[in-house]
């Protein structure tokens, strides 16, 4: 019969995996496991089958091996077991009782999870067949891997896995009718009937035989050959071709082995398949060994997921950010299970294609600082689409999330997505974001996880701070008032040339400045002095400070604006244009941050900022020049590079109380020691800043910061930011310029910042007044401070201390009639 | 895959003050799903012990029982066995496997668990299986010298019953096991 023609060649499927053919599309679960990287991506189907039957042989090995029946007697039975050990109430772990008990455990908590599994389309999902497969491969997989144990939301994952499986089936099945001759096994049923010998053979007959068949067979079609058929009925007779390589097990669509083959393609989903976003990480509470931030996974992917959407949407970040919305709350469940409860089955089996079609492996990083890494997820094409598709999905309720002013309603929002959606809109949107993702990626840092942390409503530090860095003590110690003064002056002159600068700049440019402006003055007004950051930032950064900080500071301080209110924002927008990202938080608060300690964790945010702050300066240009808290603790930390605006020092100095222990330790000879030490200190300490020492820590920061930085009210956080930037990462910094640049000129829509402009001058006037009245707050407490400082302290210096407070409140006080002269000029 | 605890004559406080703690130590919650006492417990402290174990509890009364309202016989069906339970001083003589097999057909059960003589016994009689859990505490008994303590774990599974027997014999836990099948003919019903 037509058979003959197929067995010949090797077959190919070339054709098939084109990417313009679709036809191997429409087998969505050979696609996906092509892409799951189950099934190797080549054109001979005897590859595609032979890798089938391996997959499959290692599932049935394995659930021999551990689902336990005890009733069953193992090797044969005929020994005789230690009963002593084996019998149902043996403490013995090794006991198969012991593990039946473990596996029934095991079974309960999946069950209570499958029970709910897709209620709508219970008719499948909850027929026993299909529960007891999923909760086998569950159980399996669990198994498998202890240490991830088993955790709601992985049924979901499972399940549109074995869907796609048994939907294929059925196409099979379709095609199977409708192709009866081609795929029907007539082996046993040749017409051979009376005699079977061949030399006897009555060719009439068998003709006749051969008609009576057609004939029979009324509407089939009757294709005699297997290349005149459609090529994705060639497609799947090819894999389903039961004499084909590796016989039965090689089917590749197969009703019999689905359970194999959804648990291969679940592992592989699960364990990324060496790729880069292995989603068991998303379920792990600890954070990854190699993580940088020392976060969980997905906390981490969360922060990404924010760092994106404050590039590319700042105003709906700091939206979200300042009504405490943070990312977790909803991206847990849509990363865990990859989108499954936010669209409908088959919606969602739309976007999981495109998700599994982008490449997993790791793309190579090329920063040179190692300790700077970016966003784990973001190490891949696939991860950068999820990421994007989480964002765009953000940006399609765009407008009810901006309408509300309550936390509660835009979670409502997020977590009950639309149900009637453009599906393809938004896979388009996300996979332009994807690209920007990708971008961001290298100049991310890690500041940004601080953010995610603590920000109890502290939305986008500016940045500032060239944390003095490692550099030794002796140089810093040389550098005597006159330094900070001269920096003054640096920064009033290269104010002057920026606004000369800014008025030449075109409109386009002024309008960024604006919306970069507004957001300023959303993160200034956001910014709270409460002390309650706590645990803002997560860990200090470890990355080194460079030395030509100080340099790189003094030139860009040139930048830095400030004694005018106007110039003052303007340098910030400047800055702001400048800044890598858009509103990240907590940029500011990693560089400074690791100033302090590496190790902080719980710490206030503040504290973590500034520790990191003051290490990592250069190497988180993250955040827009818009200040927030965290700006604010990083400024009052940030040693000699310190720019901060005013308006930041009285929120810093109040984070800064909850920060690092190092202060504490540290002996600061003056002020601008303490910078050298703190760096110094903070790169070597690794232990736990306990909170008593923080507390004492932060009276400290106030002393030996607070008013030197006070007095580099001029350098703009952002300046500091764009000093840090440059001066680690000039390319880097200008290719964030740019992205943020067209980022801000894509992302903020002109009529936003129309709108904006009206509240900006209203804003900036606040905002002066409030950093005013911080100023006073702060003076005020220092001289409390310095009391209770001595009091607390045990190891340092006391007279040193004290000469210090006072040393700051005058700087205070002077930066007091700054303020006063910015807002008289307004 | 039930799984049935039979135990009995404990006789705390009065001859034993509590389960040998190895035993204790085997008993958790969580895996047995039925427990049956012979009797004697003779507290209800111990009754509560036991009821922590397992809700489904079933006890009879034995002679020295201070809760008089436990019934003298109990029969349950588990799977596709039929339980009988008595403490056993009324079937005479003590420990006989004739009479006991009276009470097994009186009763009509497949599998009778009977104490008393505080000595495990396992007999597969006539279609049925006898079994006497012995003492759990290894109490004092006048009818039997060297009393070890000794229970029973019945794993019932469709028309297999295993049993595991657990002694202690010298300090050592030692578990033997029986298996018995059901035939699915009917039971011995001479009549």
């Amino acid at each position: 019969m037509s058979r003959g023609i197929v067995e010949e060649e090797a077959p190919s499927l070339t054709r098939v995996f084109s990417p313009e053919n679709r036809s191997l599309g429409a087998l969505r679960s050979v696609q996906w496991r092509v892409n799951l990287g189950i099934l190797p991506p080549s054109p001979s189907v005897n590859d595609l089958r032979r890798e089938t039957a391996d997959s499959r042989r290692r599932y049935a090995g394995l659930r021999r091996r551990l689902l336990v029946d005890p009733h069953v007697p193992k090797d044969g039975g005929s020994n005789s077991p230690d009963l002593v050990m084996d019998n149902p109430l043996s403490q013995n772990p090794d006991s198969t009782w012991g593990r039946f008990f473990r596996n029934a455990e095991l079974e309960k908590m999946v069950d209570q999870d499958l029970s709910r599994l897709y209620p709508e389309h219970g008719s499948y999902f909850q027929a026993l067949g299909c529960q007891g497969m999923l909760r086998r491969i569950l159980l399996l997989w669990c198994l498998r891997h202890p240490e991830c144990g088993y955790r709601q939301g992985m049924h979901e994952l499972l399940a549109p896995l074995l869907y796609v499986l048994h939907v294929d089936c059925e196409r099979l099945s379709d095609v199977r009718k409708i192709h009866k001759d081609h795929f029907i096994d007539k082996f046993d049923g040749l017409s051979f009937e009376e005699n079977d010998v061949a030399y006897n053979f009555d060719f009439k007959k068998f003709l006749d035989s051969m008609e009576d068949e057609v004939g029979s067979q009324g509407n089939s079609k009757k294709v005699r050959s297997l290349d005149e058929l459609d090529p994705e009925i060639q497609t799947i007779k090819l894999l389903t071709d039961a004499y084909g390589a590796e016989g039965e097990l090689g089917i590749v669509l197969s009703e019999k082995f689905m359970e194999h083959d959804a648990y291969c393609m679940f592992e592989a989903l699960m364990s990324g398949a060496r790729g880069s976003v292995a989603m068991a990480d998303f379920f792990a509470p600890f954070p990854a060994a190699e993580s940088h931030s020392g976060l969980p996974p997905v906390i981490e992917a969360s922060t990404a997921l924010y760092h994106l959407l404050s590039i590319v949407d700042s105003s709906l970040h700091s939206h979200l950010v300042e009504l405490g919305v943070e990312p977790q709350y909803f991206a847990l469940r849509w990363l865990r299970v990859l989108f499954g409860r936010e669209f409908s089955l088959h919606d969602l089996l739309v976007v999981w294609d495109e998700i599994l079609t982008a490449d997993n492996s790791k793309l190579g990083k090329v920063s040179g600082n190692e300790e700077i890494s970016g966003f784990k997820i973001l190490d891949s094409h696939r991860g950068a689409l999820i990421v994007a598709m989480a964002v765009s999905m953000i940006l399609y309720v765009r407008s009810s999330l901006l309408a509300t002013e309550n936390a509660t309603t835009c979670l409502q929002r997020l977590l009950n997505f639309p149900e009637n959606i453009n599906l393809k809109k938004l896979i388009a949107k996300a996979k332009s974001l994807q690209v920007l993702a990708l971008d961001s990626k290298i100049s991310s840092s890690l500041s940004t996880f601080d953010v995610a942390y603590s920000r109890s409503k502290s939305a986008v530090s500016g940045r500032n701070l060239s944390s003095g860095p490692v550099s030794p003590n002796t140089p810093l110690s040389v550098v005597a008032d006159s330094y900070w003064e001269e920096k003054w002056r640096v920064l009033h002159k290269a104010e002057e040339l920026r606004q000369d600068d800014s008025l030449d700049k075109l409109a386009p440019s002024g309008k960024r400045r604006w919306s970069e402006k507004v957001r300023l003055v959303l993160s200034r007004t956001e910014s709270d002095p409460s002390p309650a950051r706590a645990g803002k930032y997560k860990k200090g950064h470890r990355s080194s400070v460079r030395r030509s900080l100080l340099e790189d500071l003094s030139q860009q301080l040139g930048l830095e604006e400030d004694t005018e209110a106007g110039d003052c924002f303007d340098t910030s927008n400047i800055e702001d244009r400048h800044s890598v990202e858009g509103q990240v938080e907590g940029q500011n608060d990693t560089s400074i941050a690791s100033i302090c300690t590496a190790e902080e964790r719980c710490e206030s945010g503040s504290g973590a900022s500034v520790s990191e702050e003051s290490s990592s300066i250069f190497s988180d240009p993250a955040s827009s020049g818009s200040i927030s808290n965290d700006h604010e603790n990083d400024t009052e930390k940030s040693s000699v590079a310190s720019n901060l605006s005013s308006d930041d020092n009285d929120d810093r100095h109040q984070s800064d109380l909850e920060d690092s222990p190092l202060p504490v330790s540290s002996p600061p000879e003056d002020a601008l020691l303490s910078y050298p030490d703190e760096n110094e200190s903070s790169g070597k300490t690794v232990s736990a800043s306990k909170e008593s020492r923080h507390l004492s820590g932060r009276f400290q920061w106030l002393l030996k910061f607070g008013w030197n930085n006070v007095s580099q009210e001029a350098s703009d956080k952002g300046v500091s930011n764009e000093t840090a930037k440059s001066a680690n990462r000039d390319s880097k910094s200008s290719t964030a310029d740019s992205s943020t640049a067209a980022g801000a000129s894509r992302y903020s829509s002109p009529t936003s910042q129309r709108d904006v402009v009206d509240q900006n001058v209203m804003g900036s006037l606040k905002n002066l007044g409030q950093s005013m009245l911080e100023h006073i707050q702060v003076l005020e407490s220092v001289f409390q401070q310095d009391r209770v400082q001595v009091g607390s302290l045990d190891n340092l210096s006391k007279t040193n201390i004290v000469g210090k407070g006072q040393v700051t409140a005058m700087t205070a006080l002077k930066e007091l009639r700054k303020i006063s002269n910015l807002l008289s000029e307004m | 895959m039930v799984l049935v605890l039979a135990l009995g004559d404990l006789h705390i406080p009065h001859r034993a003050a509590d389960l040998p703690p190895k035993f204790k130590s085997m008993l958790v919650p969580g895996k047995i799903q039925h427990i049956i006492c012979t009797g004697n417990l003779c507290i209800k402290e111990v009754q509560d012990y036991l009821k922590t174990l397992c809700p489904d509890l079933h006890i009879t009364r034995g002679e020295y029982d201070e809760e008089t309202r436990y019934p003298e016989t109990k029969t349950l069906t588990i799977g596709q066995f039929k339980l009988g339970l008595c403490h056993g001083h009324q079937v005479i003589p003590w420990g006989d496997l004739d009479s006991l097999a009276m009470l097994q057909r009186q009763l009509d059960v497949d599998i009778l668990v009977t104490g008393h003589t505080h000595q495990f016994t396992a007999y597969k009689h006539e279609g049925g299986v006898v079994i006497n859990p012995g003492s759990a505490t290894g109490a004092y008994s006048s009818i039997t010298y060297d009393v070890n303590p000794s229970f029973v774990l019945m794993d019932i599974d469709g028309l297999r019953v295993v049993v595991y027997v657990y002694e202690l014999i010298d300090g050592e836990v030692k578990v033997d096991k029986i298996d018995f099948k059901k035939t699915t003919a009917t039971t011995h019903s001479a009549h």
